[in-house]
């Protein structure tokens, strides 16, 4: 039975409209990714609306090629304007604007192109390998044992936040009590709906997210559009790496891959942690570090294997139990949610079509990568002289038609203009929106486990020790929630200085 | 032969239904286009069955129909658009699901539209409730189910559905024809509530069906009981409730309503045209592939369906309502 599920979503995507939108995916990932200020996230979070009309297997096909098109894209203006895309395109930069200066624009693109393709393929592969192990464990899951991931994926928020703990958890609590808007599951009471029956089946996550990345980015390149333009380089030489190039470059991107894909699977970890490390690897294996940051090949190779590997390994724990391990999955499971499919456990289970075509879709999308980038790469520096007050406009009115689609209701148009603006607001001091999102996922798995097991177990707070992957699940918590804390690295000292005694 | 007295009967059926419904082929009064209000997302459930019934009804109504999707409130913004802010010319109408069109209003005070403000037209689908225990559950028929809920009390969980959806409501009933009580656990639906008892973590599963049968087919769930009139053709060794002497039936049904006060012409074209679906075999067969079980029920008897569920649920959430007070 399990084959003849991988089969059948390898046949979903094999149809003439999802190649289609696998190669419209990536050149669109492409685009938006070239630009600067735009991030795969947003990019996503405005082609949800639009894949609704679609069949689940073309929709999903077309956002799983965005993410992976855009994780390329990012290193276009990293290399020719020495701005990155994406923040995953950051590490990238060192040495890529440096190979553009000398003229080799060209070859630090196309290795770019093709360490991104092998490192998006190998963790397609690892992803594929990997679910079906995870889906075993499903009739495992019940109530408790989802209690335990939800409490786990709420403590991701701290580590979600860059910079200040506080105010991602500040963030996090607000998509927390966000969640609670709507009827209660368990009592079938309406909470915080004012009587509004537009408030009854609670808030769209979709609505939150659209208005939370897309709003505040809109805003902030109306703001800077009057800033000068980068000129970008131009690309005099050819795309195409020599093979004896990729040879020599080749452990390299293999290794990166896997950081790529492990620290993909940590969630609250994405592309941007994954390609400094991927690019602190290299240098440190590398038997010439001479080279680096003046234009080093292998200095572009690993941040973008590494960051497009992250890809498939962020997945993992998005399909097997629900977690989305970034903001950019969380988009991926909202897509799925949209298609009357419950994040959790059984997604590989009762889904397992949708989730396999998924799967599947990422692998091809890397394909389409290579073919649309070829194709594509040299175009694409036009996007860069785009005036940033067209895209703002064009992101705006994206934003309204979407909230809009999501359930053929203005209300939703209000609210996601409501998020939009606290969005910005929240960008303005400084605090991450991705947090806010994993509490509005996780908030209603929390709370409604809670109230299943309390009900299973009779009100007796030890039905969560009863279940040995829950005290796993849990006890991992409680290690992230300490190792944020100052007590923890007392610990650490104590232990140091006690060998450093002996 | 076969064949052919099958096309007969078939040829039969449909000039009989034209016959019946006033010359079908005659144009339908509220003109060329019907809006179809569907209380929730496209693919689910409701849109199932627009896309059964809509090509075929709209064939003998000469009409176009238009879905239009308001999810949200489980039903509720589309019902109550229905009854308050629609055209009452036979133009709009409305997926309707029982027992969610009553048990919405009946438990929140902020839905406002009720039953009396709609024309039932016509129950299309139901899909009777069923009892679903894991395979290697220590209960291997309904009586060991009732037993040890008489010897504990309040401490049988039962998976449902969700709050306010047919499965809770059913576990209620039974509860009330019994006189026994169990711990009734809300699941966001019916297939999560499945995975729980096949996983253990509750000890049965009040579901559908229609959810279920695959799995219960495939050894995964055994089935108790189910809670339908006479046994299922497709599960013919599972006992009803009644049988076992529990007068409890319940499903989950849907069919089509419009807005009161629509013409009577209007609402005879409709029920006509849902009366034919009765006879016409292409229509059943389609029914089939999609494993729906088909339950027509039209004009004044869907209304006194409506009615007696009215009562009925009413009835058991005041009683709910005032234990917990």
């Amino acid at each position: 039975m399990e084959s003849s599920i991988v089969m059948t979503g390898l046949s979903n995507v094999f149809t003439l409209y999802n190649i289609a939108a696998i190669l419209g995916g990536t050149l669109l990932g492409l685009f938006v990714g070239a630009m600067p200020g735009l991030s795969a996230t947003m990019a996503l979070a405005l082609l949800l609306p639009l894949t609704f009309s679609m069949d689940t297997g073309t929709g999903l096909s077309m956002l799983a090629s965005l993410y992976v098109g855009a994780s390329y894209g990012g290193s276009i203006a990293a290399i020719l304007l020495r701005t990155p895309g994406t923040p995953s395109a950051a590490a990238t930069v060192l040495d890529g604007f440096p190979m553009s200066q000398q003229g080799q624009a060209g070859k630090a693109l196309g290795i770019s192109l093709f360490a991104s393709f092998i490192g998006g393929l190998i963790s397609g592969v690892a992803l594929l390998l990997a679910a079906p192990l995870l889906g075993s464990l499903v009739v495992q899951f019940g109530p408790i044992e989802l209690f335990a991931i939800a409490v786990l994926g709420i403590t991701i928020i701290g580590s979600l936040a860059q910079g200040s703990v506080i105010n991602g958890l500040f963030s996090g609590v607000v998509g927390l009590l966000v969640s609670t808007v709507g009827m209660d599951l368990t009592t079938g009471t309406p909470r915080m709906t004012f009587d509004n029956i537009n408030l009854f089946s609670g808030i769209s996550f979709t609505v939150a997210l659209i208005g939370l990345f897309s709003i505040p980015q809109a805003l902030a390149l109306v703001e800077n559009s009057n800033a000068p333009a980068k000129v970008a380089s131009r690309i005099t030489d050819r795309l195409i790496p020599r093979l004896s190039e990729l040879k020599t470059l080749m452990p390299n991107m293999l290794r990166s891959s896997g950081i790529g894909i492990i620290v993909g699977l940590i969630p609250g970890t994405g592309g941007d942690t994954a390609s400094w490390f991927a690019y602190n690897e290299a240098k440190r294996f590398a038997k010439d570090k001479s080279g680096f940051g003046k234009g080093d090949p292998a200095g572009v190779a690993a941040p973008e294997a590494a960051n497009n590997a992250v890809v498939g390994g962020a997945l993992i724990p998005t399909i097997a139990l629900g977690i989305p391990g970034s903001s950019a999955t969380a988009i991926l499971l909202g897509a799925l949610m949209v298609q009357g499919i419950l994040p959790g456990p059984n997604l590989l289970t009762d889904y397992g079509d949708v989730t396999y075509t998924l799967i599947w879709a990422v692998i091809f999308a890397n394909v389409g990568l290579l073919l649309v980038g070829l194709m594509f790469t040299k175009a694409s520096v036009a996007v860069t002289r785009i005036p940033d007050g067209f895209i703002a406009c064009a992101i705006i009115a994206l934003c309204i038609i979407g909230a809009y689609a999501i359930n053929n209701s203005l209300f939703e148009v209000g609210l996601m203009l409501g998020f939009g603006l606290f969005g910005y607001w929240l960008a303005k001091a400084g605090v991450s929106p991705a947090p806010m999102v994993i509490g509005l996922i996780l908030g209603p798995v929390m709370e409604n486990s809670f109230h299943q097991s309390m009900l299973i177990g009779n009100d007796d707070y030890r039905i969560f020790l009863s279940s040995p992957i829950a005290v796993v699940l849990l006890c991992i918590a409680v290690f992230s929630v300490l190792q944020a804390t100052p007590v923890f690295r007392w610990l650490i000292e104590a232990c140091r200085r006690r060998t450093q005694l002996a | 032969m076969k064949i052919n007295k099958k096309l007969t009967t078939a040829v039969l059926a449909a000039a009989t239904a034209l016959s019946l419904s006033l010359n079908a082929q005659a144009e339908y009064v509220a003109g060329e286009d019907v809006t179809v209000l569907q209380g929730f997302k496209p693919g689910g459930g409701s849109d199932v069955l627009a896309q059964l019934v809509q090509p075929y009804v709209s064939k003998q109504l000469g009409v176009n129909f238009v879905n239009e999707y308001i999810p949200g409130a489980t039903g509720a913004i589309a019902w109550t658009r229905l009854a308050k802010q629609s055209k009452k010319d036979g133009s709009v109408v409305s997926i309707t699901n029982t027992p969610m069109l009553m048990t919405n209003y009946i438990m929140n005070e902020a839905i406002t539209y009720n039953i009396k403000e709609l024309t039932p037209i016509a129950n299309v689908v139901t899909d009777p409730g069923i009892a679903v225990v894991a395979k290697d559950s220590p209960y291997d028929s309904i009586e060991d189910l009732l037993a040890a809920a008489k010897e504990k009390p309040g401490r049988i969980t039962v998976g449902n559905s969700g709050m306010g959806g047919d499965d809770f409501f059913t576990t209620l009933l039974i509860e009330k024809a019994t006189g026994l009580s169990f711990k009734k656990v809300p699941f966001q639906g019916d297939g999560p509530s499945a995975t729980a008892a096949m996983g253990n973590k509750i000890d049965v599963s009040f579901n559908n069906v229609g959810t279920v049968y695959s799995q219960v087919q495939s050894g995964n769930l055994k089935a108790l009981a189910v809670f339908s009139e006479n046994r299922v053709d497709s599960l013919p060794d599972v006992p009803t409730l009644k049988e076992k002497g529990v007068d409890v039936v319940a499903g989950s049904s849907r069919g089509y309503s419009a807005p009161a006060g629509i013409p009577d012409e209007a609402r005879d074209q409709l029920i006509a045209a849902f009366e034919a679906l009765k006879n016409d075999q292409a229509f059943l067969e389609d029914a089939k592939k999609r494993a729906l079980n088909i339950d027509i029920v039209t004009g004044d008897a869907y209304g006194e369906m409506f009615e007696s569920m009215e009562k009925e649920f009413q009835g058991i959430w005041q009683e709910v309502s005032a234990k917990q007070q």
